[in-house]
Order: C-alpha cells, then structure tokens, then sequence
C-alpha cells in the first residue's frame, strides 16, 4: 500500500480538525467552503504544522505519530506540495527552480542536468527553460511549480487549488495537462479547488471538508445525487430543501420550512428533520399546472433568469426556492419567461430525494 | 485639485531652506578642503596612515557585523509578541548610548580592570587601544542598527518561498543560504554599505575605548579632532577627504541598491 493514512486532530481558532482520511494513489479532490481548514490539513501533511495528536503514514514510512513522538521535518517527507501562489524562487530562472531539489541533494551536476532535461520534456515545457520566472503566464508559472515539485519524486502531492489564479481560458488548458501529467504519474494526490468544474474534471474521487470534518466521501456523481450537506448541494449545484418528514395518516410526506408539501420515494428515511434534493434539470416548468400523475410542484414568481450556453438557468420562489434548468429550445417554446411572471414548477416523487438532517429545520 | 497658495508657498519655502542647510555646509566644505590642498594631503604619511587604520577597522568590522547580525536579524524576524519587543529593546539600548558613554562602558567591560579584563589577561588579549578595540567599538555600535534594518529586509520576505525550500528538501540551513538570503541579497548590499559609512564616521566611542594614537588606532576622524586643534586647514582638507568617501558610498549605495516605491 503506498498511499497516505492519516488520522489527526488540530485546534484551530474556532473548531477542531479531526478527521480520519486515506487516499489512494490517483488524484484526491478536497472540497470544502473557506475556512473549513483545508489549508491546515495541507500544511499539517507537509509538516510545516504539528497536529495535536494524529497519526500520518505514507506507504511505509511514518511521518508523524503523537504515541511514538515521530515528527519528520518537512524535508524528510517526500511530500511535494504547490502552493495557491506558487511560490516560485524570484532569484532564480526556470533551471534554477527545477534544479533547486536536486541541489539541495546533494546530486552531482551531470546527473542533475539529466533529470531536469527529461523532466522538461515529459512535461512539454523544454521552451521554457532559460525564461525568467517573473515574465512567465499564469499557466506557465503553474507548469514551472509543479515541474519544481515533481523533479524531486515526491510520494504524495499536494495541490493547493491549482487553477484558481488563472484567467478562464489558461484554467482549462491546465486542468487538461494537470490531468495528463497527474494521471500518468498515479501517486497519491490531495487537490484542493473551490470550483465545482474542477470537481467535476477530476470526478472520481471527492473529499468535502466542513468545519475541519471530512463529511461526505465519493465520487462527483454521488455528490450530484446524494448531496450530504447543504453546502455540497450548492457546490454542485443541486436544489436542497430543508423541513421535515411526518406521517400523516400512515402516509410519510416531506414538509418543508416554507410549508410546501412533497413526496418521494422516502427510502430509509424516519419523521423528523430532513432535506429534500431534486437536480434542477429534472425540474420543468408550466404555466397552467398540467393534469395527470400525481407530481410535486411548487406556484411561484420567477425570480431571476440566466441563460448560459444552450441551457436556461431560471430561480422559481415563494415560500421554498427552486432552480430550474431548461433548454434553450424549451425556454423559448414557453415564450421566454421573465422575472416578475408566475409559474409551476413540477418534479417527479421519484427524482426527489429525502434523507435525514441533524439539523433542526426551524 | 489645487492647494492653497498660502500653503504651497509654505511647503516651497521650507523644503528649500532644508536643501540649502544641508548643502551649504558641504559646499563650504568641500571648497576649504579643496584650497587646502586635497590630493597634497594624500603624500603625507600620517594621513595615510589614518586613512589606513579607517578603512582597516571598518573593512574587519564589516564581516563580523554581517555574521553576528545576519543570524540574530533572521531569528528576530521569526520571533512574536513580547519576546521580539524585549529584544528589539535590547537592540535599542546601543543605539540611544551616547557615544561617549559607550567607550566608557567598553572600557569597563574589556578594559584591563574591567568585567572581562582579567579572563582576557589571563588568555594573552590587550583589547583597549589597540586596532582591535577600534574593531570592537564598530561592532558594538553599528551592528544593532544593522540588525534593525536588517529585520525589515526579512520581515519582508514571503515565508511561502522557504516552505517550499524545505518542500523541496533543503535543510533549514540551505533554506536560509539558498533561498532567504539572495532574495534580499540586494537589500543586503545596500545595509552592508551603509554599516560601511556609519563606522568610518564614528568618533567618541573610538576615542575613548582605542585611543588616539596614530598610526594604531587613529581613525581619519580623530585626526581632523587632533589636526583642528593645531592646524585648522589640515582639518579642513581630512574633513573634504572623509565627506568624499561618504558621498562615494552613499552613492555605491543608490546605484546598487533596489529601487524603494514609486
């Protein structure tokens, strides 16, 4: 097993780190709102923090262990981790920065040069070598540090939201080449990113980080599905309803906050609190409420419309707040609903899905 | 937007009264020193022999400024809270000395029957008036405020860039020489000069903890103190010679130095 396990508590300022995560080799998005200690978890891995108590393994090696007082400094990890900023040496060019972890080694000139050069062409960057950093694009200054990190062979790498410096148009190409490059290495790798398109690209495998918790763990598609919290659900997008579940005449029936009344497939679900999910593409909209199966809707105002691309993106409230997302060819074949105009919004029992909640829905 | 004229003229008058406060004393100056015969004095032994000791001691002292400094700037620029105030005090304590009282102190510190007098007997080291001690007197007077200034060029660097250092396996060490150090190298530069002009300069410290005894410990400025008695245009012309040597490194200093704001 050469991947990272890592049990570790930490006091931060206002909660507590503590969470108990392994990752694989492959690559590891960590999502989490600002300030859920995504950053500390980062540092604490690299060692340039020490957890209060925990346990960091990386395939053989123990890096950190509060039992044993085993506490490797940051040059004996083997961890190679990009900072948000890069944190490019300034004094040195584009050689120089690759070269600096082979230096400090100890390794002889020869050697170096070698490795640096087949380092340069497995990234397709040979062009940039006797640049100096500061006249380098957002992309390359990004391509630079990783190549920085990666000419050292760290075991695990760690990627602290990667693309999001960069204009639009750099982000994609270098999610792209970050996914080439990351793929054909499969060591184990934490990336953090705050985008949800990013989470979506490197979609296997997803973390979320809340309040130094890792609170829900799988892939971008059980994300979309299985929202866990009211912030994965924004993250990605998906409409969450917070209420509860009673039994009404030894029926189960979803109530939310605002008093809208849905059902659903109520699977493995108890009468308390709970949310209710549904994607905003599973949602359509009417303008007289239309007859036949028995479905959920919810009458309200249309509150904001935002057409991207070929898909309409129209907000729907009045007592709960529904996202609605349609074709273009639909938007118009409804005569182009503005702000202000009142409509139906309709969803299936069966494309809803409710789940328990802690939290109180009052 | 336009000020006041009032005001305008205020601000015009002033500064240009600073400008020529500063630059008519120079210009007398350099103007006596020059009827006296500037490069006449270079052909006399005992000016070279000051200029000598001058740019000895101050060239000795430099290094030792640079590796007592360097490491204690660095750690000073780690530290937080109440520990970095009580030193920063501790710095501040040469720097408000009167001069004169410094080369008490030093006396009474290493002199012969001083604190440390008899440990250094005893180890075959005569400090007081010798080169060393005007060495000494350098060190201890200067390098707080290189330290001072030294901290802002590290407070000053983003401690990302030695993270990664370390990231990337260097030692703290090599951190520190490889990364920390030439990205403030030209800063550096620049205070090592400075360091350089403020110890040629220094006066009572000097007088009263090596003496004045030419071709020892007589610096160039004890000897425009000793010539001013006898022979004021002697002083005048080693007064012209010791404002060059300034003015060449405050020079030294702008061309090398990096460009600060605007």
């Amino acid at each position: 097993m050469n991947g990272l396990t890592c049990r570790l508590q930490y006091r931060l300022e206002h909660f507590e780190l503590d969470l108990d995560l392994q990752v694989a080799s492959g690559v590891t998005i960590l999502l989490g709102p600002n300030g859920a200690g995504k950053s500390s978890l980062l540092r604490l891995l690299a060692g340039l923090g020490q957890p209060d108590s925990g346990k960091v393994t990386l395939g053989e090696h123990c890096l950190y262990d509060s039992n044993k007082q085993i506490d490797l400094p940051p040059e004996q990890r083997r961890i190679g981790m990009v900072f948000q900023d890069l944190a490019l040496f300034p004094h040195l060019d584009v050689i120089g920065n690759i070269d600096f972890g082979l230096k400090m080694r100890r390794i002889q000139t020869g050697e170096r040069r070698q490795r640096v050069q087949l380092l340069l062409e497995k990234l397709g960057i040979e062009h940039l070598a006797s640049r100096n950093v500061a006249t380098l694009s957002g992309g390359e200054r990004q391509k630079v540090a990783l190549a920085r990190t990666l000419v050292t062979e760290p075991q695990l790498l760690l990627l602290d939201e990667p693309t999001a410096a960069l204009d639009p148009a750099a982000r994609g190409e270098i999610r792209r080449w970050l996914q080439t490059i990351l793929t054909r290495l499969n060591i184990p790798t934490i990336m953090v990113t705050h985008n949800a398109e990013e989470a979506a690209y490197f979609r296997k495998r997803v973390a979320v980080m809340e309040q130094g918790q890792i609170v829900q763990l799988g892939s971008f598609h059980q994300l979309l599905r299985e929202p866990g919290s009211e912030f994965v659900a924004r993250f990605v997008g998906v409409n969450y309803i917070l209420g509860e579940v009673r039994s009404e005449a030894g029926k189960l029936q979803f109530v939310s906050c605002g008093g809208s009344r849905f059902l659903a497939p109520f699977e493995q679900v108890t009468t308390g609190p709970a949310f209710l999910t549904v994607l905003p593409w599973d949602i359509a909209l009417y303008r007289e409420l239309p007859e036949g199966s028995p479905r959920n809707h919810l009458h309200g105002e249309i509150r904001e419309v935002v057409i991207i691309g070929d898909r309409v993106r129209i907000t729907l409230s009045r007592e709960d707040k529904l996202v609605a997302e349609i074709s273009a060819r639909g938007y118009i074949a409804l005569g182009e609903p503005q702000p202000g105009e009142m409509f139906w919004a309709v969803f299936k029992a069966r494309e809803a899905r409710i789940e328990n909640s802690d939290e109180l829905p009052y | 937007m336009r000020r006041p004229r009032f005001f305008n003229l205020l601000l015009i008058g002033s500064g240009t009264l600073l400008g020529a406060l500063i630059l008519l004393p120079i210009l007398a100056l350099l103007l006596a020193g020059w009827s006296s015969g500037l490069l006449h004095l270079l052909g006399q032994p005992q000016v070279l022999q000051a200029l000598w000791v001058t740019l000895l001691s101050s060239l000795l002292a430099l290094p030792l400024i640079f590796l007592l400094g360097l490491p204690s700037a660095y750690g000073l620029s780690r530290c937080t809270g109440r520990l970095r105030r009580s030193l920063e005090i501790l710095l501040e304590l040469p720097m408000v000395m009167p001069p004169v009282v410094a080369g008490l102190a030093l006396l009474l510190a290493f002199g012969r029957r001083g604190l440390l007098g008899g440990l250094l007997t005893d180890i075959g080291i005569r400090l007081p008036f010798t080169l060393g001690a005007v060495v000494l007197a350098i060190i201890f007077v200067i390098t707080p405020f290189f330290v001072r200034r030294t901290v802002v060029l590290f407070d000053g660097i983003d401690q990302k860039l030695e993270e990664a250092a370390l990231l990337l396996g260097a030692t703290q060490l090599q951190s520190f020489l490889h990364v920390t150090l030439p990205v403030v190298r030209r800063g550096l530069f620049a205070e090592g000069v400075i360091a350089l002009a403020q110890g040629i300069g220094l006066f009572g410290v000097i007088i009263l903890f090596a003496g004045n005894l030419p071709g020892r410990t007589q610096t160039l400025s004890l000897a425009i103190y000793s010539a001013f008695e006898n022979d004021p245009q002697q002083a005048f012309g080693l007064g012209a010679l010791l404002l060059l040597i300034s003015l060449l490194l405050l020079g030294t200093v702008h061309l090398l130095a990096p460009r600060e704001g605007r």
